[in-house]
């Protein structure tokens, strides 16, 4: 299945938006919670990495959304029988639409964006624009787990501790991660520059592009040489 | 080719960090510079490439660049980096999250070549660099010395006339520096000039024919390469260690009980035939000692310590640090007996204050502290390395010299059994040496070890007491340091024995 991860990036982007589409369109729970469980079982049998990470904050999602709906609900004067339904169906819209993005952002590096982008002659700009949309959440991501395992590594107790000290942890990583997030741009920008990046100059690829992303460069075979 | 006349940059201290300095790079020349951490040479490096100030504008900036006889201000961005290819010191400062051919194809992505040109042009340099395993991977996940090799690959992609390299051989094994020298000789047809700034002369000496020191702010007058290698004077004058120096003749170390001992260590981690990367690894370290791993790049030298502190996961083997069974400990249980200084100080830094990261550091919970003895471990710490005056200031700031003491002063005040220093880049001049020397004197006498690991092997032939060689997961020599260099694990890795070496053996 990781065949699909080399599927052509704006494929994968059409394909999440149809499903975000259907989830936002098929009515109520009894609908939306097995498309959920459906596109999260997509994920699993497509080999998506990070899916462990990324259903536990589906999870932690789920629960804000069913507790503020049913908040919201009984306010407004509905029965828990009543309100339980609308607020699952949210939950599993939400779930739904974030799972469908999660594997176009999993699955697509900034380079195959790059190169679906140049094939497909959009202007550098759009280009840029798109590889780092898509590919910095990841790259933010392997940074805050860097930053965590630094924090291990010099001592800090991030592992045996309770859930809240966990949390606490978790958002003092947010400073070094920001002062990350600031070297990454500077790196970006200064390769871009150095490297010949011109918003007037369209791009060419190295990749074979069409419903696949060529994901390697094949030394011995040159097939794809054309 | 290129002419510098009276260059004069400075960041707004009192100082210039380069002041009324003269540079003619002629075509067909290539000249090494060298100089110590600090002297300037990144800086200089940077305005010979045009970055400064066009990309790095900075306080204090003048004098003349002149490139093929036009000011270099009078080309645009795009003419002026096809002209003059920059490979940086800290690598990851020009990398992003691209894969190892997307990175060497960008400047031809970028210019519009056509895609048969570029992949050509791709396996040309693949093939050269030896990195045909590395395609597909994405290059934040290599090692350093791979990295490098990529940027450098990248830098060459579009044939540019002059290349400008910031230490190109940082974290590359003696292999890979020799098959960088000969990439960089057969280059010779499509780049005109080399410039290059090292603090290890010898590396790249088969290349450059011409050498200038950088010291007290000014570029000395370049002189034939072979005239001013076996000279020790100007190299100290320059703060720098003598490339033909003598072998120091170390005092045996007093050894006492054993602090590390790893037993059949075997990790999860595999290679792409699913091979371990480690596999059945004996190590121990006691206290006094000072072991350093040697090893290819890719040996799993990396590994080895990751596995150690907790961060790999291990599939058998077992772990005692003082006697003590540490199977179970927790990463950050394990990190307050062994102090990790890695070579990129900027991977483990996170506190606000270089006071708060010495505080961190004795108390593995907070940077703040109104307990005095802990104040005053920290001051003490930060005044031996030299960095009183810096312990306000954000760490991030400090220059890569200033981290790296800092991560000796983090490990120092630590208190840690074990300090595991990975290729110490400080090590390379007078200065940065006798800091870590410093350190390693101050860490043995207080009964703790350290565990060098570099590619640096007459820095391991000056400071260790033990050696072992890694190579494809397994420990394959452990012992004193003169029967490792004649062992035939060590022959089996085609490098110069330290000390051994003439310009002729280069290969």
């Amino acid at each position: 299945m990781n065949g699909l991860h080399e599927i052509n990036f704006f494929i994968k982007l059409t394909f999440a938006f149809a499903v975000m589409l259907v989830a936002w369109l098929v009515p109520g729970w009894r609908f939306g919670v097995p498309l959920a469980l459906l596109t999260i079982a997509f994920l699993w049998l497509a080999g998506v990495p990070g899916l462990r990470g990324y259903i536990k904050g589906a999870l932690l999602l789920s629960g804000m959304v069913v507790v503020s709906w049913l908040v919201n609900l009984w306010l407004q004067g509905a029965t828990t029988a009543t309100a339980l339904p609308i607020a699952a169906g949210m939950a599993a819209r939400l779930v739904t639409t974030t799972a469908a993005f999660f594997f176009v952002m999993e699955t697509s590096t900034p380079g195959s964006i790059l190169a679906a982008s140049s094939a497909a002659r959009l202007p550098p700009v759009v280009t840029l624009v798109l590889s780092l949309t898509f590919g910095i959440i990841p790259m933010l991501r392997d940074d805050f787990e860097r930053i965590a395992d630094a924090q291990r590594a010099r001592g800090m107790e991030i592992d045996d501790v309770s859930l809240a000290t966990k949390l606490r942890f978790a958002l003092a990583r947010g400073i070094p991660l920001l002062v990350q997030a600031i070297r990454m741009a500077h790196a970006i920008s200064f390769s871009l520059a150095i490297y010949g990046f011109d918003l007037k100059q369209k791009r060419t690829t190295w990749r074979t592009v069409g419903l696949m992303v060529e994901p390697r460069m094949n030394m011995k075979d040159n097939a794809n040489d054309r | 080719m290129l002419k510098i006349t009276s260059l004069r940059l400075g960041f707004g201290g009192l100082d210039p960090v380069i002041a009324e300095t003269d540079c003619h790079l002629q075509e067909g020349q290539r000249l090494l510079i060298c100089g110590e951490a600090g002297s300037g040479k990144t800086t200089f490096l940077a305005a010979a490439a045009g970055l400064i100030p066009r990309l790095l504008p900075i306080p204090d900036c003048a004098g003349e660049v002149t490139l093929m006889g036009r000011p270099i201000a009078s080309f645009d961005k795009t003419e002026l980096f096809s002209t003059i290819a920059f490979v940086s010191q800290n690598i990851d400062d020009q990398l992003w999250d691209l894969c190892v051919e997307d990175v060497i194809a960008f400047p031809l992505e970028n210019r519009g070549i056509g895609k048969l040109v570029i992949r050509e042009r791709l396996r040309t340099l693949i093939a050269a660099f030896g990195i045909e395993a590395l395609c597909g991977r994405r290059v934040l996940t290599l090692s350093g010395g791979e990295r490098r090799m990529v940027a450098i690959a990248a830098a060459l992609a579009a044939s540019p006339l002059i290349l400008v390299m910031d230490e190109p051989t940082t974290g590359l094994d003696p292999a890979a520096r020799a098959r960088l020298a000969a990439l960089l000789q057969t280059v010779a047809t499509s780049v005109s000039s080399l410039m290059v700034a090292e603090q290890d002369a010898l590396a790249l000496l088969s290349v450059v024919d011409r050498i200038s020191l950088l010291s007290d702010r000014r570029l000395s007058h370049p002189v034939p390469a072979a005239d001013i290698v076996s000279i020790d004077s100007p190299w100290r004058n320059a703060g720098l260690l003598p490339p033909r120096r003598q072998r120091c003749v170390r005092p045996p170390a007093i050894l006492g009980r054993p602090l590390l001992e790893v037993r059949g260590l075997t990790t999860r981690l595999a290679r792409p035939g699913g091979q371990p990367v480690l596999e059945g690894v004996n190590v121990e370290i006691r206290a006094g000692e000072v072991l350093a791993l040697i090893g290819r790049n890719g040996a799993g030298k990396t590994t080895l310590f990751k596995a150690i502190l907790g961060l790999e996961k291990t599939a058998a083997g077992t772990l005692l640090l003082d006697g003590a069974d540490a199977n179970t400990w927790t990463v950050a249980t394990r990190a307050r007996r062994i102090a990790y200084i890695p070579q990129n100080m900027r991977h483990i830094l996170f506190n606000m204050t270089v006071t708060g990261e010495v505080i961190f550091a004795i108390t593995a919970a907070s940077a703040t502290s109104t307990d005095p003895d802990i104040l005053t471990r920290a001051a003490a710490a930060l005044d031996r390395y030299g960095l009183s005056a810096f312990a306000e200031a954000n760490p991030f700031v400090l220059s890569a010299r200033q981290q790296a003491l800092l991560g000796l002063a983090c490990a120092d005040a630590a208190g840690a059994m074990i300090a595991i220093i990975d290729e110490p880049l400080l090590a390379r001049d007078l200065k940065g040496r006798r800091m870590l020397d410093l350190f390693i004197a101050t860490l043995q006498e207080s009964g703790r070890s350290v565990m060098l690991i570099s590619h640096d092997l007459e820095l391991v032939d000056d400071v260790a007491t033990r050696m072992m060689i890694l190579d494809d997961g397994a420990i394959v020599f452990d012992g004193a340091l003169d029967e490792g260099w004649d062992s035939a694990s060590f022959l089996r890795l085609g490098w110069p024995a330290p000390y051994r070496q003439t310009a002729g053996e280069i290969r």
